[in-house]
C-alpha cells in the first residue's frame, strides 16, 4: 500500500497530534536497528508526521497497533513504505562529496598499489539513477586525482530502472541537480540547454558504461566482476535483512581483493554482513574486502 | 592514461581481468565445496542456490564443518534463497550448536523464512532445553508472522524457566501489544519472588501504558 506522506495537515508542530515520548523512543530504536538511521529530538515533528500519516493510510488508530502491524506484517510492505517516507533520496552532483574526496585522497592510492601493469581501475556506481553519481566520479577523477594521468579508469553505472538510465545517458540536468558544482566545473563540463538545464559534455558521457542490473537477482549480478571500488549509496536501506545480506554478498563477489565499498552516510556494512572490514579514513568510513580473498574466477 | 571511453576495451582485454567462469553442473559445485580455496568454496555454495532442495540437502550437513566466515555467509545466503521446510529442518540442529556465530546465523535465517519456520515454532517453544526455547523467542524477535504475539503469550503463561520468561517479557516490552496486559499481570503474581522478573514485567506494562 503506497501512501502520501503529506496526508496529515501541516499545521505546525505545536498543534499537530504526536507520538508519546515512549512511542517515539520505541520507534526510533527499532528504525535505527533496521536502517541505521537515527532520529534525534530535533526530528520529532518530521517523524511524528510521517508515522501518523502511515497510520491513517493503513487504518491503525494507535501507534501500538500500527507498530505491531508493521513489525509482524509478513510481506514487509509497510516497513518498506515507512522507510521510503522517512528517507529523502535526492540525487545531485557531488552529493556526499566527502566520499569522492576519500576516493581521490586515499582509496585510489591504495588500489593502484596492487594493480598489474596496464590493468585498469574499475569503479561501479549502483544504483546510478539518472547519472549524477557516475558522472560526479568522472569529474572528480579528472579534476582532483593526479593518478588519472597514469592509470586507466573504467566507470560502470548500473540501475534496475532503464528509464532513469536512459535519462542518464542523455546527461541533461536542472540547475538544482548541479547546484553543488563549482562554477568553473559547470562551465568546463556542461553546456547550457535552454534557460534552466545543462547537459554534461559528450567526452564525459562516453566514459561511463551504463548497464541494467537487479542487485536482488544473484544471477543478474554474477556478470559484474573485478571491481576495485563500488559506490552503493542509500539503496540497501530499502531492502529487507535477507536481501541486504545477499546484496552485500554480491558486492563482495564483484570486488577484487582489497576492493572498497562506499555506502550511504547512515548505512553500515557491519550491521549487514561480516564479509567486509571497516576502514576509517580522514574523509570517510568505507568497507574493504580482504586481500586474502582470491579473485573470483 | 585516462578515463576509458566505453567502447575502448575489447572483449579480449576485458576477459583478462574478468576471467569469465566456466559452466558448472550440480556435481561440479558439490565437489567445489571441498576446494582448498575458500573463494572457490564460496562460489560453489552461492551457485548451489539454483538447485533448490537438492542444493539444500548438500549445504545443510556441511554448514557446521565450514570454518571460513565468507563461505558460511554464502551457505546461509543460498539457504535463505532456497527457503522452505527442507532448509528449516536441515538447519534446525544448529540451534543446539556450541558455536554462537552459527546459532545466530541460523536464527537470522529462520527470521527470514516465516512460513517455513511456522510449523516448527510450537515445537521449539516447548523444547526440553530452555536455551532452545530462548533461541526460539529470538527468532520471533524479527519474525514477521501474525501469530508472533500469540506465541509469546503462550510461553509467558506456561514456561517454568525464569530466563525464558525474562526473554519473553523483553520482547513484549518492545512491541507493547495491549493484549499482553492480562498475561503480564498474571505473570507478575506467579513470579513475585523473582525481583528481576517483576521489574521486567513492570517495565513491559509501563511500555504498554498500564503500569
Amino acid at each position: 500500500m503506497v501512501g502520501v506522506a503529506d496526508a496529515i495537515e501541516d499545521s505546525g508542530p505545536s498543534s499537530a497530534p504526536s507520538l508519546s515520548e515512549k512511542d517515539f523512543t520505541r520507534f526510533r530504536d527499532y528504525f535505527y536497528r533496521k536502517t541505521g538511521i537515527w532520529f534525534n529530538e530535533s526530528k520529532r515533528y518530521f517523524v511524528d508526521k510521517r508515522i501518523l500519516a502511515r497510520m491513517k493510510i493503513v487504518k491503525k488508530e494507535t501507534f501500538r497497533s500500527y507498530f505491531t502491524y508493521m513489525r509482524f506484517q509478513v510481506s514487509g510492505e509497510e516497513l518498506r513504505c515507512l522507510v521510503e517516507s522517512m528517507t529523502v533520496n535526492e540525487s545531485y552532483f557531488f552529493r556526499e562529496e566527502y566520499q569522492f574526496k576519500c576516493m581521490v585522497h586515499s582509496l585510489l592510492n591504495e588500489i593502484v598499489e596492487y594493480k598489474r601493469p596496464g590493468e585498469a581501475i574499475r569503479i561501479w556506481s549502483l544504483p546510478c539513477s539518472t547519472g549524477e553519481e557516475p558522472y560526479s566520479i568522472a569529474l572528480y577523477l579528472l579534476e582532483y586525482w593526479p593518478g588519472i594521468n597514469e592509470f586507466d579508469v573504467e566507470i560502470v553505472a548500473s540501475d534496475i530502472d532503464s528509464q532513469a538510465m536512459a535519462r542518464a545517458q542523455k546527461g541533461i540536468y536542472t540547475t538544482s541537480d548541479v547546484r553543488q558544482l563549482p562554477p568553473t566545473l559547470l562551465a568546463k563540463y556542461f553546456t547550457r540547454q535552454g534557460p534552466k538545464n545543462y547537459q554534461i559534455i559528450e567526452d564525459i558521457r562516453s566514459c561511463v558504461t551504463f548497464s541494467e542490473v537487479n542487485l536482488s537477482s544473484r544471477l543478474d549480478v554474477k556478470r559484474f566482476r573485478a571491481f576495485d571500488l563500488i559506490f552503493c549509496r542509500n539503496l540497501l536501506i530499502y531492502f529487507d535483512d535477507a536481501m541486504r545480506r545477499q546484496a552485500a554478498g554480491s558486492m563482495y563477489d564483484a570486488l577484487n581483493p582489497g576492493g572498497f565499498v562506499c555506502l550511504g552516510h547512515s548505512e553500515s556494512m557491519s550491521r549487514i554482513s561480516s564479509l567486509f572490514e571497516p576502514r576509517k579514513f580522514t574523509e570517510a568510513m568505507v568497507h574493504q574486502k580482504s586481500f586474502d580473498a582470491a579473485r573470483m574466477p | 592514461m585516462a578515463l576509458l571511453p566505453k567502447n575502448k576495451k575489447t572483449v579480449k582485454e576485458r576477459a583478462k581481468i574478468i576471467r569469465i567462469p566456466p559452466k558448472r553442473d550440480f556435481d561440479g559445485l558439490c565437489f567445489q565445496l571441498e576446494h582448498v580455496d575458500p573463494t572457490m568454496r564460496r562460489w560453489g555454495a552461492r551457485d548451489l542456490a539454483d538447485y533448490g532442495d537438492e542444493g539444500a540437502a548438500v549445504l545443510c550437513p556441511r554448514l557446521a564443518k565450514e570454518s571460513d566466515q565468507t563461505v558460511r555467509e554464502a551457505y546461509f545466503d543460498s539457504l535463505a534463497t532456497i527457503g522452505g521446510s527442507a532448509v528449516v529442518e536441515g538447519v534446525m540442529p544448529l540451534l543446539r550448536s556450541e558455536d554462537a556465530a552459527l546459532r545466530n546465523s541460523a536464527i537470522e535465517l529462520f527470521q527470514s523464512l516465516p512460513d517455513a519456520v511456522t510449523p516448527q515454532m510450537e515445537e521449539l517453544l516447548t523444547d526440553d532445553d530452555s536455551d532452545v526455547r530462548i533461541f526460539a523467542i529470538d527468532i520471533l524477535h524479527d519474525l514477521r508472522h501474525p501469530k508472533g504475539t500469540e506465541w509469546l503469550l503462550a510461553v509467558l503463561e506456561r514456561d517454568k524457566h525464569p530466563n525464558v520468561i525474562g526473554t519473553v517479557v523483553d520482547r513484549l516490552a518492545e512491541t507493547a501489544p495491549p493484549e499482553a496486559i492480562t498475561a503480564l499481570r498474571e505473570a507478575a503474581v506467579r513470579w513475585g519472588d523473582e525481583p528481576y522478573l517483576t521489574f521486567a514485567i513492570e517495565t513491559a506494562l509501563a511500555a504498554i501504558g498500564e503500569a
